[in-house]
């Protein structure tokens, strides 16, 4: 067999034909190839989905030095690591950047929020004829789930793009449906229906198994019934009586005090459960951060939140206190080592200001922001240029991301997943891992 | 040290006699992998260097090779020196490594030495292999390949050194390529691929699965369907299991023909009917295509089949589709002539039913691209960007097919107009109305029934192979082809010859649905019960014994419905309406946006219930179930208000859901669970047993 190109053999290639008449067994046989030399560092992944494209220059790569009309309305501040700067709407991540890494060095092709998502929340440049599966949903398809929660769980839900694509909605993200802030917020379909308790419910579930058990043991003469269990039965009622469960999705069992430096509002409380899924075994949770498309009003959105506000609540000191503290309690309970936290949008903003003293869609450079999980902390990756217009050194596309994700996380780029129709395609196509960001 | 290239032109036998570039040279491209879609048949090539997909565009080629890159792909003076053959043996850096055998290279380079020329000295005719199916006794085994090319002017070839021969699942067969054996490491059913320039042919090679000859020959036979699934049963020493039990069989069959469970009173006349089994079971079989209740279950399961989706928000169109299809159904017009009129039809959709099959297209791309999966079960759309690599499809057929319907307007009028047309990307032109794989269709004239005339023709090869391949699968839970939209020379069918049987069969009776049902459900194969032996257990495409099939989510609605007399509510529909017989898909229900849509955008064909956690969550704490099971309305209650016998009570709830009685052990167990109880738990304790019934396997699978 001779090599191609891109190291598939030509078996491989074509194997997308016939799969139909007995392809099947072609999955069974494949586990995932432990290919990568060292352990991996992340065993869960937080993903912050800023969606609508956070500005770079209001928030981690600020140009103090740059006209006005590219400096924008904020101030610099210093951080914790001598040299660098962020905004001065982020005067907490700038007290935790010894643990955090900062990517400058952003660019990607799509100013687009439908493209632009699919390729930030796959790593694969989206194509009209495919969909690609998001992190989470790869993550859930190559992890074994030994939690009694689903694998992948998005607050408070997620658009097509964070996923399943071609992987099949078992691998989709669980959706809490809610705003966990909200003093009446429940799971949906995750309490008893009225009437029954966990001792009915159990009650239930024997007579559910009985009935497969007698299915068993009917008379078929020497043959059997090869029917159940359901897994998925078996799923959904262990998420449903296990205390795990609900204590997982129960934020009242935080002190008050821990959900209030989170921030008291959505998305503060959001990072809060994502802190206490990934602690009760769930592998990855997207929190699903809207409004960041801040095509005017820069200082009234990214800031204040509302017109004449003394203490800024707008969308930057929102995720600031949510993204620190999450970071921070990570790190006090000796998890951060072990999970990687991500908070990006789909591209930064144009470096001049428009007259709507807002900025447009810029995919060409923009910023994100990693911790833990084997993330070198206290570094800045790559930079932009003087304006912020471009990247000017170490430029990182979505799909490199994608590798070094999947790297830290433990999953092989290069294992090939399968469409429905049998068509081999692998976690990642093209990434290169930025070293840099490998502590 | 000497190149390889050298030591070809010293050693080699260069014969100076130049080579066909179409028949000798493509073949060695596409032999070493050059043109596969991960090299340069990428559609932006690789390296600079741009080939068609699998040698799909020979034109093309030629002048990629011979003429761009300032022809340094060539030369001509130097033929060793010619980047086409330096690269792929590594003598200059190849990312693509060593890619190129000896002979490849040497005939490359005599045909460069000859000048590169293309003379176009002959065409292929057929391609053939010795044999298409194998049968081997053990793993391990040798299977030799050999493939030989017939061209026009009667000569014929050995191509097999030439031909690509690929095994469609690695695990089982492997393949020598210098040698071109096949050696069988797995027992089963094999298919290796042979494709030689643009033609491919499945060759199948079979190794029984167990050691121990079976015998069938004294198996009963209803129709030739068994026959066909026998014999290759007896190749693979399959054990068969029995045929089911009438229960089992009633309640298959009545989910099959009629799409829901059984009433109470069905199943209890049925098991007491007396006279001879098969005799009984073929009365009902005729009762069942009889009824009225077939005709309004396959108007939605064929509007399900041909992905035939109303216009949203437009009761009318809906109205008049839906009332249109029943009215097919019910006066047993004939497939080919349905498919025809969903073709052509114009006009006025909340008049004309038929014409929203092409307004539910937004444009002529997405109407050839439905037209060639729902009536030919083919896919075509990887045609649209270049020429499909599994298939024989070309660009031009894409947008062949497509330009058949660009003159379409597509309002609540759909109307045949004068302009419109699309463009072929790979010429960038007009392109031109072609019925695909076979000629272009006058450019003005409404090429539409010339199609309509080709499909519905019982020459088509497609159109009745596609629509029993269906018939089957919602008979059997898998297609003879599979999937059912995706039917091509590279994706064999596991029963070639049944499947042309059944063609032949449908279009001998008419196209007549209700034949071939009948057909199919009267059949041995379709009556072997879900059990297995340790012979048979893994069996899941060769019919030794029933297959399980999950309930479709509306299929499953109804059920729920029936067997527990509480209805769900479908938007502002009149309570008691089932879910398989709403005129619009997208009616509001909490049930069906629980168990999962057919949203018919995506092949429906794949949707099946969901039995995604937020699914299973549902029914195990959501209305969906307990509502029913706790309503004063349902049949347990009603039965527990007139103080039946808690016995009876018992048998009621498996009759309505599981179609049988519980057996004595089933009862005994549940009558102790009841009696055991408080006697305020009792009714608690028939709630949780109607519950349990609901979500158990048996009640959830059609088996």
């Amino acid at each position: 067999m001779f090599q191609r190109c891109d190291g598939i053999g030509r078996r491989d290639v074509l194997r997308v034909g016939g799969l139909g008449a007995l392809g099947i067994s072609l999955f069974s046989g494949r586990q995932p190839r432990p290919a990568l030399a060292g352990a991996p560092r992340a065993k869960a992944c937080i993903l912050l989905w800023l969606d609508g494209g956070p500005s770079h220059l209001e928030t981690l790569d600020v140009k103090p030095d740059a006209p006005s009309e590219v400096r924008g309305p904020f101030r610099p501040i210093p951080t914790r690591v001598t040299g660098t700067f962020v905004s001065e709407v982020l005067p907490n991540t700038a007290k935790i950047t010894d643990k955090i890494a900062i990517i400058r060095s952003m660019t990607s092709p799509f100013g687009e929020h439908g493209l632009a998502n699919e390729y930030l929340l796959s790593g694969h440049q989206p194509t009209p004829v495919l969909h690609y599966p998001s992190y989470g949903s790869v993550v859930a398809k190559m992890r074994d789930n030994a939690s009694d929660l689903p694998a992948y769980v998005a607050i408070p839900d997620v658009d097509a793009p964070a996923g399943h694509g071609f992987l099949g909605s078992e691998f989709g993200p669980f959706a809490i449906g809610g705003d966990p802030s909200k003093i009446d917020f429940r799971v949906r379909d995750l309490d008893f229906y009225p009437g029954v308790n966990s001792h009915r419910m159990q009650r239930r579930r024997d007579m559910v198994a009985q009935l497969e058990r007698f299915q068993r043991a009917a008379d078929f003469g020497s043959l059997t019934v090869d029917r159940g269990p359901d897994s998925r039965f078996e799923q959904a009622y262990r998420m449903v009586t296990s205390p795990q469960t609900k204590r997982a999705f129960d934020l009242s069992a935080e002190p008050q005090d821990v959900r209030a430096k989170y921030g008291l509002g959505f998305f503060g409380q959001s990072c809060l459960m994502a802190r206490r899924l990934i602690e009760s075994g769930v592998a990855f949770v997207t929190v699903n951060f809207t409004g960041w498309d801040t095509h005017d009003s820069l200082v009234l959105r990214l800031k204040d939140g509302y017109s004449g506000a003394k203490v800024g609540v707008g969308l930057a000191p929102t995720f600031d206190h949510g993204f620190a503290s999450l970071v921070e309690d990570l790190a006090d309970r000796g998890m951060l080592d072990h999970t990687l936290v991500i908070a990006m949008g789909e591209f930064g903003r144009t470096p001049k200001l428009n007259t709507r003293d807002g900025r447009d869609h810029w995919p060409r450079v923009f910023s994100l922001v990693m911790a833990g999980g084997g993330v070198h902390p206290g570094i800045v990756v790559g930079a932009s240029d003087a304006i912020g217009e471009s990247p000017a050194d170490r430029p990182v596309t979505p799909s490199d991301l994608a590798y070094t994700i999947y790297y830290l996380l433990g999953i092989d780029p290069a294992f090939e997943l399968h469409t429905s129709d049998g068509r081999p395609v692998p976690v990642n196509q093209g990434g290169q891992l930025v070293k840099e960001l490998l502590a | 040290m000497i190149s390889a290239v050298v030591w070809l032109l010293i050693c080699g036998p260069v014969v100076n006699t130049s080579s066909d570039f179409d028949t000798e040279i493509m073949p060695v491209l596409t032999r070493s992998g050059c043109n596969v879609g991960s090299c340069h048949g990428a559609a932006a090539g690789r390296g600079g260097f741009h080939l068609s997909l699998l040698g799909g565009d020979v034109d093309a080629d030629y002048s990629a090779i011979v003429q761009q890159f300032e022809g340094r792909r060539i030369n001509l003076a130097h033929p060793e020196k010619s980047l086409l053959l330096r690269k792929p043996t590594l003598e200059v850096d190849h990312e693509g490594g060593h890619a190129i055998q000896p002979e490849g290279a040497e005939r490359l380079l005599s045909w460069i030495a000859a000048g590169a020329p293309r003379v176009r000295a002959r065409t292929l005719k057929n391609f053939e292999c010795d044999a298409s199916h194998h049968l081997v006794e053990q793993i391990g085994e040798q299977v030799a390949l050999r493939a030989v090319a017939h061209f026009d002017h009667g000569t014929s070839e050995d191509v097999s050194a030439w031909t690509v021969f690929v095994a469609t699942d690695p695990a089982t067969v492997t393949l020598d390529a210098s040698t071109r054996t096949a050696t069988i490491l797995r027992r089963g059913q094999h298919t290796i691929i042979a494709r030689y320039l643009d033609r491919v042919i499945p060759i199948r090679i079979a190794l029984p699965l167990s050691d121990v000859p079976v015998d069938h020959s004294r198996e009963p036979i209803a129709n030739f369907i068994d026959e066909h699934i026998l014999r290759t049963l007896t190749d693979l020493r399959l054990t068969v299991s029995p045929v089911a039990d009438d229960a089992t069989y009633l309640r298959r069959v009545t989910l099959d023909l009629i799409g829901r469970l059984p009433t109470r009173e069905e199943t209890v006349a049925f098991l007491a009917g007396d006279g001879d089994a098969s005799t009984r079971r073929r009365e009902r079989v005729d009762r069942l295509l009889e009824s009225d209740t077939f005709a309004k279950y396959w108007t939605y399961h064929v509007l399900n089949l041909l992905r035939v989706v109303p216009t949203p928000n437009d009761r009318h169109a809906a109205q008049a589709y839906h009332t249109w299809m029943l009215q097919q159904i019910r006066n047993r017009v004939p497939m080919n002539q349905i498919a025809r009129e969903l073709l052509t039809a114009v006009g006025d959709t909340h008049q004309v039913g038929p014409a929203n099959f092409s307004r539910s297209s937004p444009d002529a791309r997405a109407q050839a691209e439905l037209v060639s999966r729902a009536f030919m079960g083919v896919r075509m759309q990887c045609a649209n960007c270049h020429n499909h690599p599994l298939d024989r499809w070309t660009q031009d057929d894409y947008h062949g097919l497509a330009a058949v319907f660009a003159r379409l307007e597509r309002g609540e009028v759909v109307k045949l107009t004068r302009q419109g047309a699309v463009t072929n990307v790979r010429t960038g032109e007009r392109a031109i109305p072609r019925i695909p794989g076979l000629r272009y269709l006058p450019v003005d004239e409404d090429g539409r029934e010339t199609l309509a005339d080709w499909l519905a023709s019982p020459e088509n090869p497609y159109f009745a192979r596609s629509f029993v391949n269906r018939l089957w699968r919602g008979a059997f839970g898998r297609g003879l082809v599979e999937p059912p939209d995706d039917m091509r020379a590279t994706n064999p069918a596991t029963h070639p010859e049944l499947l042309d049987h059944l063609a032949f069969d449908f279009i001998e009776h008419g196209y007549d649905l209700r034949h071939t049902l009948r057909r199919i459900v009267n059949s041995v194969t379709y009556a072997r019960s879900g059990a297995t032996d340790n012979v048979n257990r893994d069996d899941d495409r060769f019919y030794s014994h029933a297959l399980q099939r999950p309930l479709e989510p509306a299929v499953l609605a109804d059920a729920l419905y029936d067997a527990t007399g509480v209805s769900d509510t479908y938007g502002d529909e009149p309570k008691g309406t089932r879910a398989v017989e709403l005129v619009d898909i997208l009616t509001p229900s909490e049930a069906l946006d629980t168990l999962g849509r057919c949203s018919r955008n995506e092949s429906c064909e794949n949707v099946l219930v969901s039995g995604s956690l937020p699914t299973k969550l549902h029914q195990l704490n959501g209305d969906l179930v307990n509502r029913k099971v706790v309503s004063p309305d349902g049949y347990l209650h009603r039965l527990l208000a007139t103080n039946a016998e808690t016995a009876d009570i018992v048998a009621d709830i498996y009759l309505r859901a599981l179609s049988r009685p519980p057996t004595d052990t089933e009862r005994d167990y549940w009558l102790e669970q009841i009696f055991a109880a408080e006697l305020d738990h009792r009714v608690q304790i028939l709630e949780d047993i109607q519950w349990g019934v609901l979500n158990c396997s048996e009640f959830l699978l059609n088996h």
